[in-house]
């Protein structure tokens, strides 16, 4: 039975990578987000574009030019080396952020959804509580409380967008549980984690990705909204956020390349997840599967 | 389909949007003709009770509801008091510890509900020692509470006694006597220089007991004042609307002022009553584009112009070409404030460690900071005194505040850490906002050459100011401004027994500054008193628990049509006497 | 149907419980001391220790909470630290305001955004469709900041086309300055809001029911108009009425570049000025309200689906 499952589940993969190999968008889309981790990891090795902290005085706010493409900033330095560099602080938010959110969101699920009972009732509880919280609010609120930083960040928004994919993977539990594969691997002796892990949750992985890539979207878009409410990463460090809240006075004096610079990284990369995402879910989508 | 049908419906609520927009805007045009004065104030507005009086923008709006015992005089500077309530100025026992204060008389407060038939009563010397009793009740929690403490006969143990439920209003207070409806007694535990100052700040004011008790903990938004405005209406977070009081007492323009001031058109209209116009509007704006458009129309008289929009307006002091057909003004003036990086000294390193402080100091770009920072706007401080107070110097040296990187790292060196070797990284504390976040920055760049390493904590303000409190800052920066042309008001932030969580927040403590600033203390306004100032700045300079950055100036811009404007930090109840000149505001607004 | 709605009435209490204890937890507990933050500068021991007995603060937890209950249930949250005022009447005044910009914003882009995305939808993975979504993506990127600042000095600065900034609390006179803000509300809803309701409507179209439909001859526009978007009625009704408290909340943006006294401005102020009470009393409400609309919008959910009842 096991074997049979995995086949089962490996040809939905195989599927699924060959009907996105055949979709050119969805190809450039992956490319595209290889490139930002690949950006993200020379930044942070200090291989490219090192100038991010140079601070020239004499150059403030100038605009773009063919030493600096994207102009320089209040202290002189490359904004396109600061946007390059944000990528950093955007990955981190992002992979560290949501993949927190979906470890605790598909671990809880998976309970709530294997055991049913007492254990479902108590976190079905708890992710409708936190689920009627206005999710902007519970984060402001978290990141206020335990005070600005990378750390916090990354951490409030971890624990505070969490439910969706509990839910998700609650209900894909409940389905799953009852399938054949399951109750033969019951019936095989298999512990209950093997159950879980080995089992059941290889066969929701697909809808946890489509999961994970929409909570990092979300992630790096939560990072602005709060380095604009000062809650964001520590000053000094290049990000998006700041980049995009320092406009609001820039703007006024005609400096906008800095919010652009800010706004290219980060719509590209937004749209290559986003369109990525949809790619996913078609070639995974057993409704559109015979499609 | 239909979704043709659904487009030509939208494109006609956009077109009907629009034009409601463009008609409404139209309809406005006549308030031109309103004898009116258009302030905006950059925060929200808290409230306009006297004793929460701690922000510029609530004392620009009480000032012109309530009225202090004395005045600043609108045109002469260095700044001179002159009574307001009072009838004359008061006299002094030779041991300068009693004081004798009449008021004048036929002053009513503002008629209101809370008065009998609501017409306002006659303000009495008792009202003034009920409103400081207000200041002192621990219960009311007021910031103000420091311009009488350890100050007054018997105030302080009647405080004490309040907090503990021993003690009630009806108290006698020695320190604050009335023998009469129209005689003030104050007597003091020490001289106290500064006491007619503080007479002049708004914490002061008096406030009729009836409208505390009928309005109670709300009092904050029923203000009842004596003064020249009265409260007509205040939309929360929009604006605030002040009509004449119809019951003031009255006051003439002065017809005397600095040098200049008749060639600039300022005592044109001396003698005359006050005020000029019916009507305060203070419209609270905070963020820098809408005030900026909202002046640029004519929409508000009366503007700062903000950082962001100095470059394309002034250069070289002068108002650009297209801002003079205007018929625009520019208003330079000193403002009597001190920017400046503090340390805690009671820091293992930072406090203990003179020659990193020197190396810190020696390698701060003040020049850049100024540039970057203030476009300019201000002179590089030396000490903490600054320009239009007694004490300030500008031929004052301070030999660690020139921009000297290889002198910097000398110093590193004698500190005991070449090129910042050994340093742990400190936290530089600050605010929140973009500005001070940026030059928050710029002071971990300037450290970096050296090879010091700072992190940046940004936090609220009131966070920023508990860490203070507790001593849990290691340097931060932090700017103060004069509550009153008195370098006492400066020089206490050093004194030692100010020490957090007083107002002495770098918790700086030299036996020989304290002993100079209690011996000036006692003295008046002095070339002795001046010596004393100067000695204790070299002392400041020794030992540099600060780093003293930039005294600001103002640029303040106002339409043309504004008469009688001249600009002072202190001076907050301007609106009296200035004049809107309707016929000029007709013809210029056109060319807006 | 009866049954239903008071079963999920009920469901409603252990949440609301929880949601209160989250807030509690969240202020009391993690944000450290209140008393000392509510006593301000040169605060002394004894005051510090006297405030704690007037908020209440010496009692046992679980007392502090129910306190804090009480609080909820007479909408009495005190006064802010920073400006003394009473927290209830900051709210009451902030609600209409924030409403009057958000309301028309948000029915304006409904307006637009449900036929423009029920025909993206139809048109699916088309050029049009691709552009469109590149568009939309485009216009959710660009920062707020940027429609706001261009807006206010195109519009209204240079083409004097409304005011720049500012509020009338008369009813007649405050749309004079509201329909800026409107119209920007409305471009700045525009892409998110075609994107996600162009997803519910290619749901909706790869449905077994709409091929039938089309088998039996009904004309595309029958189908579009008829059957899609009745049923697509479900998943936007939700939409609208979870929208609700936020629409109370306001933009923040907007209302302080416009000078709207809204709701929004005022929490930002309270997380500038570390008013706790304040913020404390801003999410608890608008968390309650969230919590009553899910309510309602799982009725209505239950009046149009008549299979969700038996769940």
């Amino acid at each position: 039975m096991t074997s049979a499952q995995n086949t089962q589940g490996r040809s939905l993969w195989a599927d699924a990578i060959r009907k996105i190999k055949k979709n050119r968008i969805a190809v450039v889309s992956f490319w595209i987000i290889i490139a930002y981790i690949g950006l993200a990891a020379l930044c942070a090795m200090d291989l490219v574009f090192t100038s991010y902290s140079l601070v020239d005085n004499t150059i403030p706010y100038q605009a773009p030019s063919s030493a600096h493409w994207f102009g320089t900033d209040l202290f002189g330095r490359d904004v396109l080396a600061r946007a390059a560099h944000g990528t950093v602080t955007s990955l981190i938010v992002g992979f560290v952020g949501a993949g927190l959110s979906v470890l605790i969101g598909t671990l809880l699920g998976a309970l709530a959804g294997y055991f049913g009972g007492l254990v479902d009732e108590l976190i079905t509880w708890f992710y409708s509580t936190l689920d009627n919280i206005p999710y902007i609010l519970l984060l402001v609120a978290f990141s206020f409380v335990s005070g600005p930083g990378l750390k916090t960040l990354c951490l409030a928004i971890g624990l505070t967008s969490w439910v969706g994919h509990c839910r998700l993977v609650r209900s894909e539990f409940i389905k799953q549980r009852g399938q054949e594969y399951v109750q033969g691997a019951f019936s095989m002796g298999a512990s209950h984690a093997r159950r879980i892990f080995v089992h059941i949750l290889p066969n929701t992985l697909h809808l946890i990705l489509i999961s994970f890539s929409l909570g990092f979207v979300s992630a790096i878009k939560s990072e602005v909204i709060l380095s604009y409410l000062g809650l964001g990463v520590e000053p000094g460090t290049p990000s998006w956020g700041m980049m995009i809240s320092d406009a609001k006075l820039e703007l006024s004096r005609g400096v906008w390349w800095g919010l652009a610079a800010a706004t290219v990284f980060m719509f590209f990369l937004v749209l290559a997840f986003t369109l990525f995402n949809d790619a996913v879910r078609d070639a995974t989508d057993p409704k559109l599967r015979d499609k | 389909m239909n979704l043709n049908r659904t487009f030509s419906r939208l494109a006609i609520v956009f077109v009907a949007l629009s034009f409601l927009g463009i008609t409404l805007g139209c309809t406005k045009k006549n308030s031109a003709k309103e004898n009116v004065l258009n302030n905006a104030i950059t925060a929200n507005l808290k409230g306009m009770d006297p004793i929460y009086a701690n922000d510029a923008y609530s004392n620009q709006v009480i000032s012109n509801i309530y009225e202090p015992l004395f005045e600043y005089h609108y045109l002469k500077r260095p700044l001179e008091l002159q009574p307001l309530v009072a009838s004359a100025m008061p006299t002094a026992s030779k041991d300068g510890l009693t004081h004798t204060i009449k008021i004048k008389k036929g002053i009513k407060f503002q008629d209101d509900e809370a008065f009998p038939e609501g017409k306002g009563r006659d303000l009495t010397a008792k009202d003034f020692i009920y409103s400081w009793k207000r200041l002192a009740d621990p219960a009311n929690q007021s910031d103000g509470f420091w311009i009488f403490d350890g100050k007054i006969k018997g105030l302080n143990e009647w405080r004490e006694k309040m907090g503990k439920g021993e003690a009630s209003y009806e108290d006698e207070i020695e320190g604050l006597q009335a023998p009469d409806d129209e005689t003030l007694v104050i007597k003091l535990t020490k001289p106290y220089f500064q006491l007619y100052y503080v007479l002049a700040m708004n914490y002061s004011a008096p406030v009729p007991k009836e409208a505390v008790d009928k309005y109670g903990k709300e009092f904050i938004n029923h203000p009842v004042g004596t003064g020249p405005f009265k409260l007509d209406s205040w939309t929360r977070n929009s604006k605030v609307v002040l009509v004449k009081n119809p019951t003031w007492h009255g006051g003439k323009y002065p017809s005397e002022g600095e040098e200049g001031d008749d060639a600039r058109g300022l005592l044109k209209d001396a003698g005359k009553d006050l005020p000029f116009v019916d009507k305060v509007v203070y419209s609270e704006i905070i963020e820098d584009q809408p005030r900026w458009l909202n002046f640029m129309k004519g929409k508000l008289d009366i503007v700062i112009i903000p950082k962001d929009n100095f470059d394309t307006s002034v250069s070289g002091d002068k108002l650009s070409k297209d801002l003079t057909d205007k018929g625009l003004k520019l208003e330079i003036n000193e403002e009597p404030d001190v920017t400046y990086m503090a340390f805690n000294m009671l820091d293992p390193i930072l406090g203990k460690n003179l020659e990193l402080r020197r190396a810190i100091s020696l390698a701060t770009d003040t020049n850049t900071l100024l540039e970057r920072f203030y476009n300019g706007r201000g002179v590089n401080a030396l000490s903490p005194i600054p320009p239009g107070i007694d004490g300030y110097d500008k031929d004052f040296k301070n030999p660690y505040k020139e921009f000297n990187i290889e002198k910097a790292k000398e110093h590193l060196k004698k500190a005991g850490y070449p090129d910042g070797k050994g340093l742990p990284e400190f936290e530089y504390s600050t605010t929140n906002s973009t500005t001070a976040r940026q030059m928050a920055e710029y002071t971990q760049q300037n450290l970096a050459a050296l090879g010091i390493k700072i992190r940046i904590a940004a936090t609220s303000w009131p966070q920023f100011t508990d860490k203070l409190r507790e001593k849990k800052a290691q340097m931060w920066g932090i700017a103060w401004s004069a509550d009153y042309p008195d370098a006492e008001n400066f020089l206490q932030l050093l004194y030692g027994k100010n020490v957090s969580p007083g107002p002495n927040s770098a918790n700086y403590v030299n036996k020989k500054f304290d002993e100079l600033y209690e011996k000036a203390l006692k003295l008046p306004p002095s070339p002795e008193r001046t010596v004393i100032y100067k000695q204790m700045k070299e002392i400041f300079v020794q030992d540099l628990p600060w780093i003293p950055n930039i005294h600001r100036k103002a640029y303040v811009l106002y339409h043309g049509w504004i008469e009688n404007y001249k600009r002072h930090a202190i001076i907050n109840g301007e609106a009296k006497y200035i004049r809107v000149n309707l016929n000029q505001k007709a013809k210029l607004a056109e060319k807006l | 149907m009866l049954k239903y709605t008071i079963r999920r009435i009920l469901y409603v209490i252990p949440i609301l419980f929880g949601v209160t204890l989250v807030c509690f937890l969240l202020f009391n507990v993690a944000g450290g001391d209140p008393a000392a933050q509510a006593a301000g500068k040169y605060a002394t021991v004894e005051q510090i220790e006297s405030i704690r007995a007037e908020l209440g603060l010496n009692q046992p937890i679980y007392l502090q909470y129910l306190d804090y209950l009480k609080q909820i249930l007479t909408f009495d949250f005190g006064r802010s630290w920073s400006t003394k005022q009473k927290i209830s009447e900051m709210f009451w005044s902030g609600v209409g305001p924030s409403l009057s910009v958000t309301v028309p914003g948000f029915l304006i882009t409904l307006m637009i955004t449900i036929p423009l995305s029920l025909v993206l939808g139809y048109l699916r993975d088309s050029f049009i469709d691709r552009t469109a979504m590149v568009v939309c993506l485009a216009l959710i990127s660009i920062s707020s900041l940027v429609y706001i600042l261009a807006g206010q000095y195109f519009l209204a600065y240079l083409w004097g086309m409304f005011p720049i900034s500012g509020w009338d609390s008369s009813w007649t006179g405050r749309w004079e300055y509201t329909t800026l803000p409107i119209l920007i509300m409305v471009v700045l809803s525009l892409g998110g809001q075609i994107l996600f309701f162009r997803t519910i409507f290619i749901e909706e179209l790869s449905k077994d029911y709409v091929r039938t439909a089309r088998a039996k001859g009904l004309s595309n526009k029958k189908v579009l108009t008829k059957h899609i978007l009745r049923n697509a009625l479900i998943p936007i009704i939700t939409l609208v009425v979870l929208q609700v408290p936020f629409l109370i909340l306001g933009s923040l943006l907007l209302e302080s570049f416009f000078g709207i006294p809204g709701l929004g401005g005022l929490l930002v102020t309270a997380i500038n000025n570390a008013d706790f009470p304040v913020i404390k009393a801003m999410i608890v409400i608008l968390t309650i309200l969230y919590t009553t609309f899910n309510l309602i919008s799982d009725l209505l959910y239950a009046v149009v689906d008549p299979k969700v009842r038996l769940q």
